[in-house]
């Protein structure tokens, strides 16, 4: 990065994440992350607990950080309710005031907002996420799916410059999946700053421009979805193996390019590639031409938890650029 | 201070039963208490009016409690749903926060109490007002209201055990302590509550008498009132919402 690229990017950064740590007594929540975020989409990735609803929270202006500054539209994050005006917040948990019609909801949250006209708003931001229909019903007898939607209208009533979502896809269907990504993406398109915290990399695959990864409380990677991509899968794998002849195949396998390494283990058989393509497509190749009936291959650690342990080993420096 | 935080907290304190069942409770016990009182030979009215009904039971038990119930829901039950968020989340002034919690709280605690407070020792005086008894200890509970919910407003803003303390403070502090030790009852809401009630009262010392003189009752309660909005304030500026994760 060049430090003109580097300049116009603090130019338009909305959200400043500076050095930040978090803990709870004893308990490292967030250890040490800083980025900073422009308009456009930006998903928090990482597995449950990994502390991106912690970094979500400090944004919010809901957690204060123990150590660093989290800055918002270039105010303060904690402690600074005007960011308010500007910062809209969906949460993650389902409760509702369930007293409340969806459009009861989005007219008090317009009216706390101080809008002009809060009707209109509200009616305006329904008609966004096509809650119309159920407008009048009350949420304690929504689905999570019309909560989910009810909570976004909620958060973008006052049309906010930055907006944070924490797990806003969890628990909706594919077709409201659908109708939450086109509305973010044009949010986005007009400039706004989305923020979605997510534990599913398939999700915000198609949805985020900038994809930062916390694992366990650190920042293990930073950029666009292609290099994260590109992170998590040319990296070494391990593949269970069951053969006919689990020794004659161990052999076998060393000879291809792929495989640098197996370990024969009563009839299992652990094998370790480079690359994960090729290695698939070389195994029955291989046991093919040594004549042995290949039985099963498993990958050993596909869990999106070891994908991302992998991106904060020590050994691997993948910090990329932006 | 901002109609919409008061309309929405009203709506959410109606519609627990519990707490209406329990304020149900707290207006009916000292009316039922009275009229079973009246149902003997009542020669010693005035005595037990003032000993037994209005301090023994409104100002010792019914009031604190039911401020208890309602001002640790009015921002509590939020605080522990999550819904909080959608209130703290606001471009808000959070002064104005508490102050409309407070609002609604103390509206609905006097919706509670004070009319039993008027209405039972009416009963067991036959009617007459006590030697303004009944006025005395009116306004003492009116005043004392807004203290004892004010403190339990910022107990569930500054603690996540509210109930729990509130209890503590009710039964230990008010309760024991303040007959144990002489010192504590110039920090006691009960105190103030006795002090104002008998400044306003023209009974006689024989049938009742508060430990504390009306006007220094008056200035503490009101220095209470004020202590615990500053902090309520300043424990939500400073409130965290903890994550999930």
């Amino acid at each position: 990065m060049t430090p003109t690229d580097e300049a116009k990017r603090l130019e338009t950064a909305t959200v400043e994440v500076k050095a930040v740590s978090r803990w709870y007594g004893n308990v490292v929540a967030v250890n040490d992350i800083s980025f900073t975020l422009g308009p456009g989409i930006t998903a928090l990735l990482g597995p449950n607990g990994a502390g991106k609803s912690t970094v979500l929270h400090m944004m919010a202006g809901f957690l204060r950080a123990s150590k660093g500054t989290v800055r918002v539209l270039g105010q303060p994050a904690f402690g600074n309710p005007d960011i308010y005006a500007k910062v809209g917040l969906v949460p993650e948990r389902e409760a509702v005031y369930p007293f409340l019609s969806g459009y009861e909801f989005v007219l008090t949250m317009a009216r706390l907002h101080g809008l002009n006209d809060p009707a209109a708003a509200a009616r305006r931001a329904i008609q966004t996420v096509d809650m119309e229909a159920f407008e009048k019903r009350k949420m304690g007898g929504y689905s999570k799916g019309m909560k989910q939607r009810i909570k976004m209208a909620a958060g973008m009533v006052h049309e906010p410059s930055v907006l944070l979502l924490d797990e806003p896809l969890n628990g909706t269907d594919p077709t409201q999946r659908l109708l939450m990504m086109e509305l973010l993406r044009e949010m986005a398109a007009r400039g706004k700053t989305i923020v979605v915290s997510s534990h599913i990399l398939e999700e915000v695959e198609r949805l985020a421009d900038n994809i930062v990864v916390i694992v366990a409380g650190r920042l293990a990677a930073s950029g666009d979805f292609r290099s994260i991509r590109r992170l998590m899968t040319d990296r070494p794998y391990s593949f269970t193996v069951r053969s006919s002849d689990n020794r004659g195949l161990a052999v076998a396998l060393l000879a291809d390019a792929s495989v640098f390494g197996v370990e024969l283990n009563g009839d299992r058989l652990t094998v370790r590639t480079s690359l994960f393509s090729d290695f698939v497509r070389a195994a029955p190749r291989v046991a093919r031409s040594a004549d042995i009936t290949l039985r099963e291959l498993i990958p050993a650690d596909e869990s999106l938890e070891s994908v991302f342990s992998y991106l904060v080993a020590p050994s691997t420096s993948l910090r990329t650029g932006r | 201070m901002n109609t919409t935080v008061f309309a929405l907290t009203l709506k959410e304190m109606v519609r627990q039963r519990r707490l209406l069942l329990a304020g149900l409770a707290a207006s009916l016990a000292p009316v039922g208490l009275a009229l079973i009182y009246r149902a003997g030979d009542f020669n010693d009215s005035l005595d037990w009016t003032a000993t037994t009904l209005l301090e023994g039971i409104i100002i010792t038990v019914v009031l604190p409690l039911a401020c208890l119930l309602v001002g640790t829901s009015a921002m509590g039950s939020e605080i522990e749903d999550g819904t909080a968020v959608y209130l703290l989340s606001k471009p808000l002034p959070r002064r104005d926060i508490i102050f409309a919690k407070a609002a609604a709280a103390i509206l609905v605690s006097a919706a509670f109490v004070l009319p039993a407070t008027a209405l039972a020792p009416l009963l067991s005086l036959d009617g007459a007002d006590g030697e303004g008894l009944v006025a005395g200890f009116f306004v003492a509970s009116a005043l004392g209201i807004c203290a004892y919910t004010m403190v339990f407003v910022l107990l569930s803003v500054a603690t996540s055990r509210p109930l729990i303390f509130g209890l503590g403070y009710v039964f230990i502090w008010e309760g024991v302590l303040g007959d144990l030790f002489t010192g504590t009852r110039y920090l006691s809401i009960r105190q103030y509550c006795l002090g104002i009630a008998d400044g306003i009262a023209g009974v006689s010392d024989r049938i009742f008498q508060a430990e504390l003189n009306g006007a220094v009752s008056l200035v503490m309660i009101v220095a209470v009132i004020a202590a615990a909005t500053i902090l309520a304030t300043r424990a939500l500026a400073r409130f965290e919402l903890r994550a999930e994760d």
